[in-house]
């Protein structure tokens, strides 16, 4: 089998080259610095404290206000301070004119003006020189509401506590039941999480490995090896070398990102465990992405491979991308319908089509999971795509490899591919 | 086993054409075992073009070929090295991985490759250059491990295309002598050139192509026999344009330092010569064969 030595000169020339160590190297360590910048700024910059002035002309509120400011900060600090300023002259008039004035001089970071008819107007001003955080207008927002609507419960008679409980929220607990008669509890995230997770690195990896291919096949074109190479073996095999080598460069980075990640950040990895936990995967489900994801990258490797054999330039194989990763997007697409019904016929016939079952497959193993037969059989058609496509591209490889300066038709590839 | 003066390569009416340009037209031509063939033709005459033909990188419109007696697409490719005119090495590749790696996907092991592509750098003095990168070698040390690629795995059959095309005359002899050898060895050799000396001292036979046709085939000793022993070499001093003119010059080839002329069937030599002589300071005069260099030129440029 000459595609061997083509998979071993394709994998061993293009590890070793200077491009794919310095991403394979430096990408976990980008995901390092952004997994550790975040602890870093909470550990060594706690934030600020605001102190507040409140100014309470309707009575009887600012106490219980400033109790339920009790947040703190990173590093143990109360978040809120309370000023009482003393020298403020009588007349709430005068003495808002006086704490404004304070603000411009930043003696104080924030004024709170509680009206005499908030009960009834439901209006508090608040003053600041910057608006500053979304959080701690919420923080107020929220704090003054329950406060005020206490009081008005108070004033009409009503106990708050009793109140509380008859306004109670309902939870919804999903329960699913599967054909094993096993119950277990679901989150519908947990579909759409793992099928979109599967979409974006098979798209990302794909970008990025399936151009590789592509494009090593074009300079190849042009570098004229490829005479070489085909008065040595048959283009079939120099294909399947390509794209098996240089997917296998591709999983190999990916295999070592993933494992760094998670080897080196135990941050990570222990946010990826609560995450799992929530996604609740079954270790079968696992077992399926890897085997899907991997049938995915060949087939639409193999696509671009054909794309690379018709196309003599770079700049005319950009052209025919977008059609190639079209067919990426469409999942994403009718991913609700096979949420929805994940057995109907239309589910079942749309999840055996190459272009989409690597994705769809998946995404009805996560969620109910399909007869076996079905599995075997989009697994089955699968393969044969990936060698149909193989085939194909590389009798019209073949035939169109001289060929340079223009892109042959529909026709003309069709002819080139019924060459012997 | 394919006995000596059996057919290895034999193509019967091919024709190619682009864009309605007729590449090669209705050409057919024999190369017998352990024969070296010359394919003659100056600059796109569709030399490259027969030859890729022939390494089934390009498929004829029309007409066959057979290579040791089969069908093209039934031939072992290992039986074959090829030397593309267009030199193709993997840029990044160290040379002796590189070697290796064409040895191994002609079927040859591992071990094998690495070894008798060391044998060859030695050989061709690149020994120091093994563990450099391709690209840093000079194009004439590129050319040198592309020759080596191509005969690596001891093919029986070797086509060159261009092969002493931008050597300087130590290694052109480097390589001919190697090509001589697998030569003696009963190997089959063809090869493409438009240098005529290297033709002269090593061909067996011919086929010379012009626009997609061919010209002139057969023995080397025989086609220069058909031009018969009616040449004359002239050197001298002065403007001697007027001697095509005179009766009986067939063809008149002006090299600066020396002429040749061939004469027309029963022309009057000493004619010629004492005509030459009145007018011009003639310095050597010798009945010569015509060389293939000027059957070339004659029949390439129509006189």
């Amino acid at each position: 089998m000459k595609a061997f030595h083509i998979i071993r000169r394709e994998y061993m020339e293009n590890v070793r080259k200077k491009s794919f160590l310095i991403s394979t190297i430096l990408v976990p360590i980008m995901l390092l610095v952004i997994t550790f910048i975040p602890i870093v700024i909470t550990l060594f910059m706690p934030g600020s404290q605001v102190t507040i002035a409140v100014l309470d002309r309707a009575g009887g509120l600012a106490a219980g206000f400033s109790a339920a400011l009790n947040d703190t900060l990173k590093d143990g600090r109360p978040e809120f301070v309370i000023r009482d300023f003393a020298d403020l002259p009588a007349g709430f008039d005068e003495a808002h004119e006086a704490l404004i004035s304070k603000l411009e001089a930043d003696e104080v970071g924030v004024v709170i003006d509680i009206p005499a008819d908030v009960l009834e107007a439901g209006k508090v001003f608040y003053y600041t020189r910057d608006v500053g955080s979304v959080t701690v207008l919420e923080k107020f927002e929220r704090r003054l509401n329950s406060i005020v609507l206490k009081k008005r419960l108070e004033h009409a008679g009503v106990d708050y506590a009793a109140v509380k409980d008859l306004i109670k929220r309902i939870d919804l607990e999903v329960h699913r039941v599967s054909k094993t008669g096993t119950v277990a509890k679901k989150e519908l995230l947990s579909e759409w999480g793992i099928v979109f997770v599967f979409i974006m690195v098979l798209y990302m990896t794909l970008l990025t490995w399936g151009m590789s291919i592509q494009r090593s096949l074009i300079e190849e074109k042009g570098s004229r090896v490829i005479e070489v190479l085909l008065s040595s073996l048959e283009p079939k095999d120099l294909f399947i070398g390509k794209i098996v080598g240089l997917g296998a460069v591709g999983l190999t980075q990916i295999a070592v990102w993933s494992l760094t990640g998670l080897a080196l950040g135990f941050y990570a990895f222990i946010a990826a465990a609560r995450y799992f936990e929530y996604f609740d995967i079954a270790p079968v489900v696992l077992v399926y992405f890897i085997v899907f994801y991997i049938l995915g990258f060949l087939f639409y490797s193999a696509i671009f491979a054909l794309v690379g054999g018709i196309c003599s330039t770079e700049q005319e194989a950009q052209q025919l991308q977008g059609i190639v990763t079209m067919p990426l997007i469409v999942p994403i697409l009718i991913i609700m319908l096979i949420v929805q019904s994940p057995n109907s016929p239309l589910s079942v016939v749309l999840s055996m089509i190459p272009f989409f079952s690597p994705m769809l497959m998946l995404a009805r193993t996560v969620i109910l999971m399909p007869d076996a037969w079905q599995i075997a059989l989009s697994i089955a058609i699968l393969l044969a795509s990936i060698y149909g496509v193989i085939y194909f591209s590389s009798r019209v490889f073949r035939v169109g490899i001289l060929m340079y300066g223009k892109r042959p038709g529909i026709r003309e590839i069709i002819k080139w591919s019924k060459y012997s | 086993m394919i006995m000596r003066n059996s057919p290895v390569v034999s193509l019967s009416s091919i024709s190619k054409q682009y864009d309605g340009l007729k590449t090669v037209d209705e050409i057919s031509f024999v190369v017998k075992k352990g024969a070296i063939f010359g394919l003659l033709g100056p600059n796109g005459a569709g030399k490259t073009t027969t030859i890729r033909m022939i390494m089934r990188i390009l498929y004829p419109d029309s007409g066959s070929i057979e290579i040791f007696g089969e069908p093209l697409a039934g031939v072992r490719k290992e039986r074959i090295g090829y030397l593309p005119e267009e030199r193709g090495l993997y840029r990044k590749m160290k040379v002796i991985d590189l070697l290796t790696f064409f040895g191994e996907i002609k079927s040859m092991r591992r071990k094998d490759a690495s070894r008798k592509a060391a044998g060859w750098l030695e050989r061709l003095g690149l020994a120091p250059f093994a563990g450099k990168k391709a690209e840093e070698l000079s194009k004439g040390m590129q050319q040198k491990v592309q020759f080596i690629a191509t005969i690596l795995h001891d093919p029986e059959l070797i086509i060159l295309d261009e092969p002493f095309a931008g050597l300087d005359p130590v290694n052109t002899n480097v390589l001919k002598d190697i090509i001589l050898e697998f030569h003696r060895r009963e190997r089959t050799v063809i090869f493409s050139t438009h240098m005529m000396e290297q033709v002269e001292k090593m061909c067996d036979e011919i086929c010379l192509i012009d626009k997609g046709r061919k010209v002139l085939e057969g023995r080397l000793d025989e086609v220069k026999k058909r031009f018969g022993r009616n040449g004359v070499t002239l050197r001298f001093s002065g403007d001697g344009a007027f001697l095509k003119d005179l009766p009986g010059v067939a063809s008149y080839s002006d090299y600066g330092n020396e002429v040749f002329l061939r004469l027309d069937e029963g022309a009057d030599a000493r004619a010629i010569l004492s005509e030459a002589a009145r007018r011009l300071d003639i310095t050597k005069y010798e009945l010569a064969d015509p060389s293939i260099h000027d059957i070339f030129i004659e029949q390439v440029s129509g006189k």
